[in-house]
């Protein structure tokens, strides 16, 4: 049964619902939302970018997948406000052509220089996944590579500003988003930030298995187990913060997708999931595994802050989230994830 | 160009933007951050309107402040001087404010907006001027500026020509018509900002009979100059501005909780009868001196629309344009304009035809609210939507009614507003008792098609910010009960198809089921609280309150009840 405010299933002890149909997150949600002001104002974001302006050869590293809100993330940061970003793709060896191909447009047009690293570096740990069957889902575990390695580049660039394009409703560690002396207050951010522990639920088995993999695969020796890990090993809060300008900002993706197809020929792709991204491939597989084994995915989770935050209604979360992997061309990707990594169907 | 207005650190703060000599967008700070009157730093409605106009502060070629801090200070301090050592209190309690953020207003520009350009500061009166003349459709116009205080000057006269303003004469503080009114608003118990507009509504229930004991109190010349006997007050002194001889002359003040007796009506009479009368001279005297035919007027004073009738009718002026946002509000728009038309020197391209100038929100935003509310709607077509409201309205149910731009200003034009049957003579108080909860010798205004206008109410122009209170027609005072004040009057807001079209529509669709193109048209907000900005707002306030429907774009809400 789904939460009548949200789009969240009842999974306890994580989730469960009242008399009425409402889930303890969104309870929750509204006893912090009724003593916090949540409305970031953009000359707050401006505030800040204005702190890493002139300071070396880039301003700031723009993590840019292809998708709409990450291609709209780096045209605000150079065009809306005038930063000279280094434009950074991470390719876990599933994007799509169509997402890379918008990236390449879009640096080219705004005459951007782009970092693209490819890799099939996670390769063995995602096929362990599929094949021990560990209940958690895939996009999680990749995000601790990727968000280490955006860290890395940054440092390595000396870039202390990180922007991304995620969504409010797009949980990520209040960590990420702090940085001593940057200006940004902490409480200011919180209520967007919050990590939620439906969240957590889908994150909980990913320690051990790291565990099991680190002993097992010597490259994945160091391979961090959670965001704090990444935050001690790089010492995050003193090097980099990540910020989206979509916290800072009213517009609806409707009007943000327009806009960079004017501007930047930006193209949707032909199938992801939940309908109307730009995600990898994997992430096909990675949220049917999460159905599988806790009835939603970490696309709930964003949508249904997404709903709370007023952003979308919970008819259109259930619309995207609704788009049914099990038809065409669903199952053949699928296929071709599993092939790519080494696994049959019979692994799911 | 770019120009973003600013006026605050007093009240109704608020921030407007000039996009190409036109004002694209203006919203109080009061809609945002939910604390009416707000004098705080408008941060948030700067942060709209550059959003509103996609524009960041790097877009932004000037910044305007409505006055100077520095002259400000100047009468602050003398003030405290003067009244030193009874003033040590109020001094302790504001110089921080001035410290802290008021004297170094282009570095607060800096932190709260990231503006690294220039900020131009001009003369609180001139704002006025300016927000009064430059958008007025008048090539040139008579300028008359009243209010509590600016800097030092509290009335001001003078004319526009062109893209020039000239200030030919200023009343300074403490001499001053709008602080003498809000003295006297205090001493019957009511607070300044919001209590001005109660002694006008009180004032026709009394007859001016201090009119010797106010001859003492306040000194007029002919040519409309005039002196506060400073005998009486006490300001700077004490917690409040008269003093005991005041009393004497006038009786005790009354406090909030007694009960209003016949005399303080008198007062409140008389009161206004001295302001209208003070008026209309300055008025006469600027007509005499300057020979043009038009006229401007801004300034808080002038949201007193009962004098400003009597200036319509009682002086020579042809037309007059009044500032919609005649408070300090409206001193963003004025300082704006000046540096846009004046400084600049670019023309004068924009005329101010109306006041929707705030946030709008889609249809697809206020759905989804309503969804996210788990509320129950109705979803119309425009025609289909103005005759069931207009029928629900036939049948003395209460509407909020939430509709494209909020207005700038202080008064719901049709966009955030809570309507009703004119009809009922009940209607006053079946919205006192389940919404506005105000005191019964307040008025509630009517909205009129502009094309019926004159047969329902002894006027001769429009009347588009609920800033005039002609007289209602003897034959028509029984049709439209709940809108027409004890005195005859009402606070009149006359409808354009032009200007809004949604509002004016339900209005003929009322006309149609009842013959009556008038309707109730009171402020959607809850006693206390600014006017709402947001669906969000509008739902909590529809909640909490017991209104019937609530409609925004074309959804309908009920809070109980049947659809």
């Amino acid at each position: 049964m789904l939460c009548k405010r949200c789009v969240l299933p009842e999974n306890k002890p994580y989730i469960y619902l009242n008399e009425e149909g409402v889930c303890n997150i969104c309870l929750d949600f509204d006893r912090r939302r009724s003593k916090e002001n949540a409305a970031l104002l953009e000359f707050e974001l401006i505030k800040v970018l204005e702190k890493y302006k002139g300071k070396g050869k880039y301003d700031c590293l723009v993590m840019c997948s292809g998708g709409k809100d990450s291609t709209s993330s780096l045209y605000f940061i150079k065009k809306r406000y005038r930063l000279n970003p280094l434009a950074f793709t991470f390719d876990n060896g599933f994007e799509s052509e169509g997402a890379i191909a918008n990236v390449r447009n879009a640096v080219e047009k705004l005459k951007v220089d782009w970092l693209y690293f490819k890799s099939d570096f996670m390769q063995e740990m995602f096929s362990e996944v599929i094949k021990t069957k560990s209940k958690f889902s895939l996009c999680p575990l990749c995000s601790l590579w990727y968000i280490q390695l955006t860290y890395q580049v940054a440092t390595q660039y000396d870039l202390a500003l990180i922007i991304s394009g995620w969504t409010q409703g797009q949980l990520t560690s209040p960590v990420l988003t702090k940085r001593f002396g940057s200006g940004l207050q902490p409480e200011r951010m919180s209520c967007i930030l919050q990590p939620e522990s439906e969240f957590l639920l889908l994150c909980e088995q990913i320690p051990p298995f790291i565990d099991v993999m680190r002993k097992k695969y010597k490259k994945y020796s160091d391979f961090p187990k959670s965001m704090n890990d990444i935050k001690k090993k790089y010492r995050i809060s003193k090097k980099a913060m990540i910020l989206s300008p979509h916290w800072f900002l009213p517009y609806d993706p409707k009007e943000y997708v327009e806009l960079i197809k004017n501007e930047l020929g930006w193209k949707k792709i032909e199938f992801s999931y939940p309908a109307e991204s730009t995600n990898c491939y994997l992430n096909v597989l990675g949220s049917y595994l999460s159905m599988q084994a806790y009835g939603f995915t970490h696309f709930h989770v964003e949508m249904s802050k997404l709903v709370r935050l007023g952003k979308l209604s919970r008819q259109e979360a259930l619309d995207k989230l609704d788009l049914d992997i099990n038809i065409e061309p669903g199952p053949s990707i699928i296929m071709s994830v599993l092939k790519k990594l080494g696994c049959a169907k019979g692994d799911l | 160009m770019n120009i973003l207005g600013i006026s605050c650190f007093y009240h109704d703060s608020a921030a407007c933007l000039l996009k190409g000599g036109k004002l694209v967008c203006a919203a109080q700070e009061e809609r945002f951050n939910r604390e009416k009157y707000s004098e705080a730093f408008p941060v948030k409605a700067a942060n709209f309107c550059l959003q509103a106009a996609d524009l960041t502060s790097y877009d932004i070629d000037y910044i305007g402040f409505y006055e100077k801090p520095f002259l400000k200070l100047s009468r602050v301090l003398l003030d405290h001087l003067r009244a030193f050592p009874f003033s040590w209190k109020s001094f302790l309690n504001t110089m921080p404010l001035w410290l802290e953020d008021r004297l170094i207003l282009p570095l607060k520009i800096h932190k709260e907006l990231c503006y690294s350009g220039e900020t131009l500061f001009i003369k609180h009166h001139l704002s006025h001027a300016a927000s009064a003349f430059l958008p007025s459709p008048f090539e040139e116009a008579a300028i008359v500026t009243v209010d509590g205080i600016g800097e030092w000057a509290t009335t001001a006269y003078g004319f526009g020509r062109g893209n020039d303003i000239k200030i030919i004469k200023e009343v300074l503080y403490p001499h001053s018509l709008g602080l003498f009114y809000a003295i006297l608003t205090t001493y019957l118990g009511f607070n300044v900002f919001e209590g001005e507009g109660k002694v006008m509504g009180l004032s026709a229930y009394g007859k001016p009979k201090y009119m010797d004991e106010f001859k003492e109190l306040i000194m007029v010349k002919s040519d409309g100059s005039y002196k506060l006997n400073l005998k009486y007050l006490s300001l700077n002194r004490e917690s409040r501005m008269f003093n005991k001889r005041f009393e004497k002359k006038l009786g005790k003040a009354r406090n909030p909780e007694d009960k209003i007796e016949e005399r303080h009506c008198d007062i409140a009479a008389t009161l206004q009868k001295v302001l209208e009368d003070n008026l209309i001279l300055i008025a006469k005297n600027v007509y005499k001196e300057t020979k043009m035919d038009k006229l401007c007027l801004a300034g808080g004073v002038f949201l007193n629309c009962v004098a400003n009738s009597r200036i319509i009718e009682e002086t020579p002026f042809k037309e007059v344009f009044i500032q919609p946002a005649a408070g300090d509000n409206g001193g963003a728009i004025g300082v704006a304009l000046y540096i846009n038309n004046t400084l600049m020197r670019e023309p004068r391209i924009y005329a101010m035809n109306h006041a929707y100038l705030g946030p709008a929100f889609s249809a697809d935003h206020i759905k989804r609210v309503i969804l996210n509310h788990n509320l129950e709607f109705l979803e119309f077509k425009n025609d289909e939507l103005s005759d069931y409201v207009a029928d629900k309205l036939s049948r003395n149910k209460i509407i909020a009614w939430f509709q494209g731009s909020m207005e700038f200003g202080p008064r719901a034009l049709g966009n955030r507003s809570i309507l009703a049957t004119p009809c009922n003579a009940n209607m006053r108080d079946i919205l006192n008792s389940k919404v506005k909860n105000r005191e019964y010798f307040r008025p509630f205004a009517p909205a009129v098609l502009e094309e019926n206008a004159q047969e329902f109410f002894e006027i001769k122009c429009a009347s588009p910010y609920m800033l005039l209170a002609p007289k209602v027609k003897k034959d028509k005072i029984n049709l439209i009960p709940a809108v027409t004040h004890v005195d005859e009057t009402a606070r009149l807001q006359t409808v354009s198809k032009c200007f809004n079209p949604k509002f004016w529509h339900l209005i003929k669709a009322f006309q149609k089921i009842t013959g009556i193109p008038v309707l109730l048209n009171t402020s959607f907000n809850l006693k206390g609280e600014p006017i709402v900005c947001s669906p969000e707002d509008a739902i909590k306030s529809f909640q909490r309150s017991n209104i019937d429907y609530l409609v925004m774009d074309n959804f309908v809400v009920r809070n109980s009840g049947d659809f």
